[in-house]
């Protein structure tokens, strides 16, 4: 019997995997029955798919403290623009880059600590954020650019534009952070004071502390979700990574991680509904649904994960 | 053995049992459990901590539901579909953990979900009215301190629990379930809950009483029913009552060895370990001075708010004095991470909110308190290490579970309370402060705690125990002090001549 609670308690665990490979399967053999080219429609996926991926990966810290951050995708255009910037003004990629990972970073730090000097929930501050941050990127692209645009040449991330140099970015910020987050001190403090803040503090845990960990690496992964995008599309405009922020939100909780955060929360949650989102996305278009019916669907199919997820817990809160 | 009661008829059966069996996955918490409760009567539950006592009022409240059995309340089939659904048809559950909401008012919270019955002519709800109905119904069960605009999250756990009581008796309940509330409680609370099972006993309706304090039951109850492992095992009538009979039944054997420590030899080292030096705070501590020496066993004791419960967290740094300082072995401490840096541990009172991670597993709350123990490089965790520290924990204090990866939030009571423990102790702790410590344990886990805190004494270490409880204090204790209004007012050495009369005088 045991055995079999057991089992059923790592059914459940799987079950956003499990999703994700369903979704994959299907978007296979729709693919080949409608004669669709798979290996282009699996590298759309995979070049929609990563710039959340990455994001969201990073995000996961943050709502592992039972917080959520709704600037993480104006961060991103912030640090794309200002990474693009960059480069037009030296020539270098690589310092590009850097800005792109200072920036993003210096953003997110200073969400935490006002949140900290203010003592406010840092979700309070990043709304506040989220309007600095928007109107940043219309100044920068007035400021800097033509006016509509701030575009890097093509040709200077043409090397970086392939699917491996992508990949490559998602796996080694991915196993920095779950290494992070499952093998060390910070995570398992990151998931308790998620999960019982009180009994955090009076377990030695410094929230402010785990906060600005959670946020610098969150910054990290916006840094590298920004420096992506300019590879991506070089010709960085208002919309560039406008949807993310919504994206990350979604990507993590379709992936599995609980909306309060805490102990049962997941690395590997952002990763799979990132690419779960896309593959859904892809569906409904193979099979001609109009945006309308899909959005629709997605959502019936957000609650479905939401519910089979949070199933188990709610059946082991009753008391003895 | 099994007692018959008489069918008077002023003692009809208002609740009726049968056959009922409660699964948990695998865990049998219900077996075939008969039982009934009859009008006029304070029948009292009582069994180690997972024997299936809060589970059999927790269904016959409404709060879960049985696999197999059948209940009938009034002589009719009872299947409630939520304690609400329970309350609204008579039967009220008071629980053990904090069933309040901290973020709104004593009165919205006595009026949850009913609010609509204070609108007034504009359709707005008349906050007035229903503060004064709430204060209204405070002062019939005799409490007259909370008022009904007060935050519920500003108020301590003993007040945030007569809340719960006041809003069960507003509904004037057929049948009261009060699930080791007394432990949350002072003496002042406790009287306040005998007051409403006699008043109820009175007006021939019916009270199930459940609480691991032994004499308190023998008290207050009429009747006593005894369950070990998730079924009956005999019930008493009051003229039946023997304290080592009713030990025996509960845990299936006799209680062998100490309770309590048996010798009378105060004695400790003259080092001082942790003191508080003229701290301030309020009205909780007003120029207190406290010297806990090594291995020594402090009591603390007092009425509830004395101050006693700020005073440990005070020692451990959680709680910022506003003048004076707390020191260990001559250094400061100033908050949490300080503490635990100086080996000391704390043990909350509120186990549920302040101790434990209830959505973490066993493991992760036992090896919280000693990351920096077993992390490799004081930061690496791998599985193998937190695993094999985690298990040592629970072999040590046989906490009783399936699997150390089971939810904290499965375990009973006394078990939640070792886990608690296993996180302090595991860690080395050399200084522990413990509050109300053995609150919602049954008694076998009680005499295991006491013989672990009198061992951890024989090893040099230091406790401070704050408790509500005489006998335990007078039991354990080398020296006791007594707080009044944020002073000390009492100060006694052990002795076998230390009795209870003695302490009241200091505490009143």
């Amino acid at each position: 019997m045991m055995r079999k609670q057991n089992f059923k308690q790592q059914v459940i665990n799987l079950t956003p995997f499990m999703g994700l490979l369903l979704l994959f399967a299907v978007f296979m053999v729709l693919g080949t029955i409608k004669d669709i080219n798979v290996a282009y429609g699996m590298k759309t996926i995979v070049n929609q798919s990563i710039v959340v991926a990455i994001i969201a990966t990073g995000a996961v810290f943050i709502y592992t403290l039972g917080s959520f951050d709704i600037s993480l995708g104006a961060s991103a255009a912030v640090s794309a623009l200002t990474g693009g910037m960059a480069y037009n003004a030296t020539g270098n990629l690589f310092v590009a880059f850097l800005v792109c990972i200072g920036l993003a970073v210096m953003i997110s730090l200073f969400n935490s600590i006002l949140a900290s000097v203010f003592n406010l929930p840092v979700f309070v501050t990043t709304i506040a954020m989220l309007s600095v941050l928007n109107a940043l990127v219309l100044v920068l692209i007035r400021l800097n650019g033509t006016g509509d645009e701030i575009a890097v040449p093509s040709a200077a991330v043409k090397p970086l534009d392939t699917i491996g140099f992508k990949l490559v970015v998602l796996i080694v910020y991915w196993c920095l952070c779950a290494f992070v987050f499952c093998f060390t001190k910070i995570g398992r403090k990151q998931k308790l004071l998620g999960g019982n803040p009180i009994c955090a503090k009076l377990t030695g845990i410094s929230d402010k502390k785990m906060a600005i960990i959670a946020f610098a690496m969150a910054g990290i992964g916006v840094g590298l979700g920004a420096f992506v995008s300019i590879v991506y599309a070089p010709t960085l405009t208002r919309n560039t990574a406008s949807s993310v922020g919504m994206d990350v939100i979604i990507a993590i909780v379709f992936g599995g991680m609980p909306v309060s955060g805490g102990a049962r929360s997941k690395i590997q949650s952002a990763v799979i509904g990132a690419f779960s989102m896309t593959f859904l996305s892809q569906i409904m278009t193979i099979l001609n649904l109009n945006s309308g019916i899909g959005q629709m669907v997605k959502a019936a199919i957000f609650l479905l994960v939401v519910f089979v997820a949070t199933f188990n817990q709610r059946n082991k809160m009753l008391p003895r | 053995m099994k007692r018959e009661r008489q069918d008077k008829m002023e003692n009809k059966v208002i609740v009726e049992v049968t056959d009922m069996t409660k699964m948990f996955g695998s865990t049998v918490a219900l077996s075939e459990v008969s039982m009934v409760v009859r009008t006029g009567e304070i029948l009292g539950l009582i069994g180690e901590n997972g024997s299936g006592k809060s589970t059999v009022t927790s269904i016959i409240a409404g709060m879960q539901k049985a696999n197999a059995g059948k209940m009938t309340y009034k002589g009719k089939d009872w299947e409630p579909v939520s304690m609400i659904d329970a309350l609204e048809h008579g039967v009220g559950m008071i629980v053990q953990e904090s069933g309040t909401v901290a973020g709104i008012t004593v009165a919205e919270n006595i009026f949850l979900g009913e609010m609509s019955g204070f609108k007034n002519k504009a359709g707005l709800i008349d906050r007035k009215a229903m503060n004064r109905k709430t204060e209204e119904i405070l002062t019939n069960i005799g409490i007259d301190h909370i008022k009904g605009d007060m935050i519920c999250g500003s108020l301590d756990f003993q007040d945030r629990k007569l809340i719960e009581i006041a809003k069960v008796m507003s509904k004037n309940p057929e049948v009261l379930v009060v699930d080791e509330t007394t432990t949350a409680l002072s003496q002042k609370g406790r009287e306040i809950i005998y007051e409403i099972a006699k008043k109820m006993k009175n007006e021939n309706r019916a009270v199930i009483f459940i609480s691991h304090d032994l004499d308190e039951i023998m008290n207050v109850c009429d009747a006593l029913t005894v369950l070990r492992d998730g079924k009956i095992i005999v019930t008493f009538s009051k003229d039946e009552f023997d304290e080592d009979l009713i030990k025996t039944s509960m845990i299936g054997r006799e209680l062998k060895g100490d309770y309590y420590r048996s010798d009378y030899d105060g004695s400790y080292s003259d080092e001082t370990v942790l003191e508080i030096v003229d701290g301030n705070l309020g009205n909780q501590l007003i120029h207190f001075n406290l010297s806990v020496h090594k291995g020594e066993i402090l009591g603390v004791g007092g009425l509830s708010h004395c101050g006693m419960h700020t005073l440990g967290k005070v020692l451990f740094g959680a709680t910022k004095l506003e003048q004076g300082k707390v020191l260990c072995e001559g250094r400061e401490i100033k908050n949490e991470a300080d503490a635990m840096k100086r080996k000391i541990g704390y043990v909350s009172k509120d186990r549920d909110v302040e101790s434990l991670y209830l959505n973490a597993s066993i493991k992760d709350n036992i090896s919280v308190g000693g990351l920096d123990a077993f992390a490799v490089k004081n930061f690496l965790i791998f599985s193998g290490r937190e695993k094999r520290y985690a298990q040592k924990q629970i072999e040590d204090l046989s906490i009783k579970c399936g699997s150390m990866e089971h939810y904290v939030s499965t375990l009973s009571g006394g078990n939640k309370q070792k886990v608690v423990f296993g996180k302090w102790i595991g860690r080395g702790s050399e200084i522990l402060i413990l509050d109300c410590p053995t609150r919602g344990v049954d008694i076998g886990v009680k005499q295991a705690m006491y013989q672990l805190m009198y061992k951890m004494k024989k090893e040099g270490k230091s406790i401070v125990i704050i408790s509500e409880e005489m006998t335990e204090l007078i039991g354990m204790v080398d020296r006791l002090v007594i707080m009044k209004n944020g002073m000390i007012t009492g100060e006694f050495q052990r002795s076998s001549k230390l009795n209870e009369t003695d302490i009241i005088q200091s505490m009143i």
